[in-house]
């Protein structure tokens, strides 16, 4: 095991990381920037280190002063946390180069899943199903056969575009015929490539993800499912496990290929396994998270594993010391992102100073935050001011709980999206089980800050 | 520096009554009041603190902000700001115990204010420090003159001096970790330096400048 863990993030999941260093007994250093010296995880650190200034590049995305940092404290391994350098297989590298461990996937590992595309076919290979598409579409006449083949509705995607941008829907062979040549000349334009693919349209889809641990020694559990459908601009808000999109054989079925892939594709340490689920219950991979994920806790919640510290275990080279068998989720768990925004003015982030905070408690409850009364929150980093997160042993209770809890928690000062959750949570469509990833964005939020606010 | 005549005319609500033009004129109070004690105070703190001088008065607009040293309050104040700055250089010095920070920082107390009359040259990095070989007390400095370097895995970060000065006493060992932001050297402001201290006349003629 490690003896001293630079932990080099900030906010809700540095805190996160400092308890998990200390009750598997390893000092931990907090590297905080000039913005986070007050912050929560620094405060309570039993040594914290300022690395820059609160422009994160020179901070918490600069190698250099995070491994500087690690050198001076005698650190002999580094946690990432999520975001900022965590998947990082650059960083990962230099950080091995310094004789320190990395507190994730290898640099080796993270390169082999950097590329979506690339991770595609390798976990597709594996025998994961991936969204099915074409390959570069020759011609007009080309184009019509290939989505024939897929089936309507489909994507027109410029091959040189990225994040959506260029992309055409179309439901009909007419409607691919007369958006074709357009596609092409957009796409010459926009990206100097007229090169076009098509790709099946997923419509009212469920984010479900599958959250896995590989050891150095091969050995590979998964932990189940989480449900991310409750999404804002591709924001996760709420999650929740299990997915009641998935029937407990279906669940069963895709947590144990998911596992079988990741595994045989050779990948180590903790990850995610993300997929679009449609409304057939059809799952198809979409990418890999090499890091510890935002939304862990539900799973601790459902398994009793401390999945910071199992992180912790396999990077220092220890056996996952557990099997599958041992991993049994119970009950039912629901995480609520507490964000510093308004959502009655388009989600703009506050910044500001929280005055009362008061976390809520009861059977179930869990509050990870870096929130404390007086705390200044910096105008430089992510709105997430902590995570809500219940238990309960099926979902009715869960909600329940949540909402009990939900009314409970004080956060005064700042504007947060507390009513925004506890509408959501109101609305038949999430006592459904119904959320799909574009509800939110589709009907709008206003209804729901609208009820939020009755 | 906006002034409260630039608050824009426009905002005031056409026709309105005499009700929210007070309430207009009572926002571009507060607004005006915000600037001054946003941008400007800080300024002027400084300058009342190097300067020597007992009072400085500005007009801004509209506005007019005086400050006054009372001449017995700065014996305290200095000792307090002699004692936080001791605290921050034992918190700052890589391994040292986090617990009193975390009782003086979640159990707030009003903020001390910084010394007058001194600066310090800061870490520009995180890393090892090694003061430049000729640095001794007493020797005068520029504003961006090498004070030392500070060693970020094998690179070295210049330490610079942020006023013209004297260089006063060292807050940091050689081979020391530090830490971004940290206290170096004191750097003592010309004016503040007693006139029986040796060197002490050629700082009449740096004066004008600070």
């Amino acid at each position: 095991m490690f003896t001293k863990i630079l932990i080099a993030n900030r906010g809700e999941i540095a805190l996160r990381v400092l308890r998990a260093c200390r009750t598997l007994g390893v000092g931990a250093v907090v590297a905080y920037s000039e913005a986070d010296r007050d912050s929560l995880a620094a405060q309570l650190a039993d040594e914290a280190i300022c690395i820059g200034p609160a422009d994160a590049k020179h901070s918490y995305l600069s190698a250099p002063a995070i491994i500087s940092a690690a050198v001076v404290t005698g650190c002999d391994a580094i946690h990432p946390g999520y975001g900022f350098l965590s998947e990082d297989e650059g960083f990962a590298d230099v950080v091995r180069a310094h004789d320190l461990a990395f507190i994730g996937p290898s640099a080796e590992v993270l390169e082999r899943f950097a590329s979506k595309e690339a991770t595609r076919r390798l976990l597709g290979a594996q025998g994961l199903p991936t969204i099915p598409g074409s390959g570069m579409l020759r011609d007009e006449a080309h184009a019509l056969e290939e989505a024939e083949s897929i089936g309507y509705p489909v994507l027109i995607k410029p091959s040189a575009g990225g994040g959506g941008k260029g992309m055409r829907l179309v439901r009909t062979p007419r409607e691919l015929e007369s958006a074709f040549k357009v596609s092409r000349s957009e796409a010459k334009a926009g990206f100097g490539d007229d090169a076009l693919y098509l790709e099946k349209y997923l419509d009212d889809t469920r984010h479900v993800e599958i959250q896995v641990a590989v050891d150095r020694f091969g050995n590979a559990i998964h932990m189940g499912d989480r449900d991310c459908s409750v999404q804002r601009r591709h924001q996760k808000i709420i999650e929740e496990a299990p997915s009641p999109a998935l029937s407990d054989a279906a669940r069963q079925e895709l947590a144990e290929r998911a596992l079988r892939a990741v595994a045989a594709a050779g990948y180590e340490n903790l990850g995610t396994l993300e997929f679009l689920v449609d409304s057939k219950g059809d799952a198809y991979f979409i990418e890999i998270n090499c890091r510890v994920q935002v939304e862990h806790p539900i799973t601790e919640l459902l398994t009793g594993i401390d999945m910071v510290a199992l992180q912790i275990r396999i990077a220092a080279g220890e056996p996952l010391g557990i099997t599958q068998a041992d991993v049994v989720p119970r009950g039912h768990a629901i995480e609520f992102r507490i964000l510093a925004e308004d959502p009655a003015k388009d989600f703009r982030p506050q910044a500001g100073q929280v005055g009362a905070y008061l976390a809520p408690g009861g059977p179930g409850v869990r509050m990870d935050s870096h929130m404390y009364p007086g705390y200044d929150i910096p105008p430089y980093y992510d709105s997430l001011l902590g995570k809500l997160c219940v238990w309960a042993p099926d979902r009715n209770q869960a909600i329940a709980r949540g909402d009990a809890a939900l009314r409970e928690l004080l956060v005064d000062g700042v504007v947060t999206n507390i009513d925004l959750h506890r509408a959501i949570l109101a609305n038949q469509v999430f006592i459904d089980g119904k959320v799909t990833t574009n509800l939110l964005d589709r009907v709008g939020s206003a209804p729901f800050v609208a009820a939020g606010n009755r | 520096m906006p002034t409260r005549e630039d608050a824009p005319a426009g905002e005031a609500p056409a026709g309105g009554g005499a009700d929210s033009r007070a309430s207009l004129q009572t926002r571009r109070n507060h607004e005006a009041i915000a600037r001054l004690a946003d941008d400007l105070l800080p300024a002027l703190i400084a300058k009342l603190a190097s300067s020597g001088l007992g009072e400085i008065e500005v007009r801004e607009g509209g506005w007019k902000a005086r400050l006054r040293m009372p001449a017995v309050a700065a014996v305290p104040a200095a000792r307090a700001a002699e004692s936080h700055a001791a605290h921050g250089t034992a918190r700052a010095a890589a391994g040292h115990s986090r617990t009193e920070d975390r009782d003086r920082r979640l159990r707030p107390e009003p903020e001390v204010v910084e010394e007058p009359g001194r600066v310090a040259a800061k870490s520009p990095a995180v890393g090892i420090y090694s003061p430049r070989r000729d640095l001794v007390v007493g020797m005068r400095v520029r504003a961006g003159d090498r004070i030392g370097s500070v060693n970020v895995l094998g690179v070295g970060q210049d330490v610079v001096s942020p006023v013209d000065g004297v260089v006063g006493s060292s807050l940091a060992e050689a081979g020391e970790a530090v830490e971004y932001g940290q206290d170096l050297v004191r750097i003592e402001l010309p004016e503040r330096i007693p006139a029986t201290e040796p060197g002490a006349p050629a700082q009449v003629a740096v004066a004008g400048k600070a």
